[in-house]
């Protein structure tokens, strides 16, 4: 076929053209696949590409960095949760009078959501999308309520030792896998070995040394010091036990092919069809091991990428619940509509907060009293009552204010636009003579930057706007410290030791996006941070908290602006609702029954 | 060429007024284009377009000097539709910035990254298309590859890789829709140069012992203006369609107000505040429309066909 013909030579010219074209129509699909992610759905961040890019548990957190959302006092009353105060003993009654008494066991929940998850193990991968579809297809050692207290799940009882190095696990005897295979102590050693080794989040089991299976059903988990954030982290979403005998085959495990496929869990429901980006269909388990439950026949997760169709969705009756409903006008939207509940209730864990970073090693910025001039310059109760309509609640510290370590006393930094001017004119800049930049992603924190902006020119500070094009480049950027202020979103996840503490430990100054990006470094913090990590007593933890808390409202390397929420909307045959837990949709559904 | 011999005639009829070397550039002014006029102005689409245009370039260039507000300040509450305050004419956006203030400021924006980008893609398209047609051969062939590749990228995907690459600014987007838009006015050029290089007039021109730079700049690029100019017209409607597509999809200058940056951050709300969307949105729609009227109205003027009508 080759001639030295014109034709023939044109034809390898065009051979050549094309396979230009075909490498860049790769580069365009990359970029455009991300840039579709941040416009079609605002409540996502690039979420699923940047969980493995980044590498680390700050991939996950953006999973839902909406800042329209907003978390808090917005309870609705028309749901009341039975949960509370119950002994190990009433969960079973209330199991069975979950599905009210078993008159209405069966129907099928449809959850809306433009999450996407990259797998449904959730020992390997953090994240809201993972976690979702993973805790009712896994069950975990503990439950929470919706006042951070611990329930019997997986282990019936559990006992924490006396100089706080050992936790005992006493699991249920007869709980089996959905491949019949029963659910030992060996299968939560294995768990946490997992976790330990893969899971983002080093902290949640760093100080574990060894778990000894004395008995099929008892599991003790050694420590190397004191570790009271472990309970927290044997929640549902953070340690799904997985089965030993079908991931202990010396593959990889965050790339094992049955973390999607042919998927034996632990949890009340089993995975019956799984297209990823469009569906997960999970079909009641009825040899699960609290008896008379699941209450529902299936879940349906429909994956869509616009948060649009979920609402209209729940508007005509086809969604039955979802938490990932857009801008804030979709949620006032559905407040209106009658025949949905909304409520800010559930995922109080998750503390997400949106705040403004600055880069303390910055030559302007390293100067607490510039630091201090733009925290007064800016109004965040109007940011959250006015232009986010009330969807946002205000948040003066680090730890969100559902957490039992959040401090409300601290320095507020109410507006004060001379006492702004004042402290810059001490720092040496007048009117107009200091210039920062604020670096973004957009849509996702579009307002708060352009807000901070308009804020801060007031107090005579110029402030440039830098759009990072993809999530990638822009926690590279910040990971690097290449910036001067930020807007950020960062979880709480539950415990301060789990998502607060990364953010200001000297030596956690990693280069990875949700480390310490600001280069803060305070050694009181420091210690008073590891004391607070170490105490099991609640009181005394909450104290070595607050104090923290003041010392970095002083120091103001970060002005946190407001907790956004995941709110929840359903519809009102959906009983037991997600909202009577901390942790939200991360939580298994085996008592949410339809009233139709 | 059946298909040319409309601008063929056009070419004919400046024969007399494009040999004469001496005029030089004077190729379109003479009698005939007191003719283009005239008939342009019967054209009462066309006019509309003008004044259209005139009335848009006076709000951006006088209209921040008469109605002060800047479009960043937060003026009232946000969301608030139009006509319910004084300061906001227009209502305001979802941070309480005047609407109205937004379209004005916006329209500068808009405007400049347009006319930047018109200029960049007239100043490569006239380069390559003429040096194309006028020399042919190997370096024809050469330049119309390289066209041709540039020609068969999408064109948004390729302008919005550009901007991602380096910072969104003013000048990146400008930049961003000139390296995308210019093929088509390459083989405009092109086609023009490689008709008229051998008329007559321009070999008596090489005959006289005239440069190639001097036909190209005197002799040939005068008789290809009237479809340049058509065209050039239509790119600044293409460019800001561009540019508002860009900052649509978050790729706009955060630091500047523009039509496209507005309804790409207000559309979110357009639900619940229609005119934070509209209004920009009704800026675009009557510039454009205003340079495709423009660009209709130039193209039937200089079309001989359609004379004596």
């Amino acid at each position: 076929m080759r001639t030295t013909t014109t034709r023939g030579r044109q034809r390898s010219f065009g051979r050549l053209l094309i396979a230009l074209l075909a490498v860049f129509a790769l580069i365009a699909a990359a970029c455009s696949s991300d840039d579709d992610g941040d416009d079609a759905a605002p409540a996502t961040t690039a979420a699923a590409d940047s969980g493995g890019d980044a590498g680390d548990d700050m991939a996950d957190d953006g999973d839902m960095a909406d800042d329209d959302m907003a978390d808090g006092d917005m309870a609705d009353d028309d749901m009341s949760d039975d949960s509370g105060d119950m002994d190990d003993d009433m969960a079973d009654d209330m199991a069975a009078a979950a599905c009210n008494h078993g008159q209405n066991v069966g129907g099928t929940l449809i959850i809306g959501s433009t999450q996407v998850p990259r797998h449904l193990n959730g020992t390997v991968q953090s994240g809201y999308a993972t976690a979702v579809p993973g805790t009712q297809l896994n069950a975990s050692p503990l439950l929470y309520d919706a006042e951070y207290n611990p329930m019997p799940y997986l282990a019936e009882s559990w006992e924490v030792a006396d100089d706080g190095l050992a936790v005992t696990l006493h699991l249920v005897e007869d709980a089996v896998f959905h491949d019949g295979m029963p659910i030992t102590s060996a299968d939560v050693a294995f768990s946490i070995q997992t976790v330990q080794a893969h899971h983002p989040f080093k902290t949640m089991y760093a100080p574990v040394t060894t778990v000894d299976t004395p008995d099929e059903h008892t599991a003790v988990i050694n420590l190397s010091q004191p570790h009271p954030a472990i309970l927290l982290a044997m929640s549902p979403g953070l340690l799904p036990i997985i089965p030993k005998h079908v991931f202990d085959d010396g593959q990889e495990m965050p790339t094992h092919p049955r973390n999607s496929e042919d998927f034996v869990g632990s949890g009340p429901f089993r995975l019956t069809e799984y297209e990823p980006g469009t569906i997960i269909r999970m079909e009641r388990f009825d040899d699960f091991f609290i008896e008379g439950t699941p209450c529902l026949d299936e879940i349906v997760m429909e994956i869509t990428p616009e948060s649009t169709a979920i609402v209209l969705g729940l508007e005509n009756g086809t969604t039955h619940l979802s938490s990932t409903l857009g801008p804030s006008a979709n949620v006032l939207r559905l407040m209106d509509n009658p025949d949905v509940e909304v409520s800010a209730k559930g995922h109080e864990a998750i503390g997400q907060i949106n705040w403004l970073e600055m880069n303390v090693n910055d030559p302007a910025l390293s100067d607490k009293r510039v630091r201090q001039a733009i925290a007064y310059a800016i109004d965040r109760d109007f940011l959250s009552e006015v232009i986010d309509q009330g969807i946002t609640f205000p948040v003066p510290t680090g730890i969100a204010a559902a957490s039992p370590f959040h401090n409300p006393n601290v320095n507020h930094y109410d507006k004060d636009i001379d006492r702004a001017k004042a402290l810059l004119a001490e720092a040496g800049y007048g009117p107009g003579e200091l210039q920062l930049s604020i670096d973004y992603i957009p849509p996702a924190f579009v307002v708060q930057a352009e807000y901070v902006q308009q804020q801060l020119e007031e107090a005579g500070i110029e402030v440039e706007l830098s759009v990072s094009p993809d999530f990638p480049t822009w926690a590279q950027r910040v990971a690097a410290g290449e910036y001067q202020m930020t807007i950020n979103q960062v979880w709480n996840w539950g415990d301060p030791v789990i998502g607060v503490h990364r953010t200001y430990l000297c030596d956690n100054r990693v280069g990875v996006i949700w480390t310490n990006n600001t280069g803060y470094c305070n050694p009181d913090v420091d210690a008073l941070l590891n004391a607070a990590g170490q105490e099991f007593d609640i009181d005394k933890r909450a104290e070595l908290y607050a104090e923290f808390q003041e010392i970095v409202a002083e120091d103001m390397p970060i002005f946190f602006l407001n907790t956004p929420s995941f709110w929840q909307a359903y519809n009102p045959a959906v009983m037991n609702p997600p909202t009577n837990n901390i942790w939200g949709q991360m939580s298994p559904m085996h008592e949410v029954w339809l009233d139709e | 060429m059946s298909d040319a011999m409309g601008r063929g005639e056009v070419a004919a009829a400046d024969l007399p007024v494009a040999p004469g070397l001496g005029a030089g550039g004077e190729g379109g002014s003479g009698r005939p284009g007191r003719e283009t006029l005239r008939l342009f102005v019967r054209n009462k689409a066309a006019v509309a377009g003008v004044v259209m245009l005139i009335g848009i370039v006076f709000m951006t260039v006088a209209g921040p000097r008469i109605y002060d507000n800047d479009p960043k300040d937060i003026v009232a509450i946000p969301l608030t539709g139009p006509g319910e305050l004084a300061e906001a004419r227009l209502g305001t956006d979802y941070l309480g910035r005047d609407v109205l203030a937004g379209v004005i400021g916006g329209g500068t924006t808009s405007m400049t990254v347009a006319a930047m980008a018109a200029a960049m893609v007239l100043v490569i398209g006239i380069s390559i298309g003429a040096l194309a047609g006028y020399y042919g051969g190997w370096l024809d062939s050469a330049l119309m590859r390289f066209t041709e590749f540039f020609q068969v990228l999408p064109a948004l995907l390729f302008a919005m890789v550009l901007v991602a690459l380096f910072e969104p600014s003013m000048w990146t987007i400008s930049f961003a829709i000139g390296v995308v838009a210019w093929p088509g006015i390459a083989r405009i050029t092109r086609a023009e140069f490689l008709r008229l290089k051998n008329l007559e007039f321009v070999r008596a021109a090489r005959a006289v012992g005239a440069t190639d730079w001097r036909i190209i700049r005197k002799v040939v690029f005068p008789n290809a203006l009237p479809p340049l100019i058509v065209s050039a017209t239509l790119i600044m409607g293409t460019a800001i369609l561009f540019e508002a597509g860009l900052a649509f999809l978050g790729l706009g200058d955060p630091n500047t107000t523009s039509w496209g940056l507005m309804i790409g951050l207000n559309r979110g709300n357009f639900l619940t505040a229609w005119w934070s969307v509209t209004f920009p949105g009704l800026a675009i729609f009557f510039t454009v429309l205003s340079f495709s009227l423009i660009g209709d109205g130039l193209q039937d003027a200089y079309n001989p066909k359609l004379r004596g009508r």
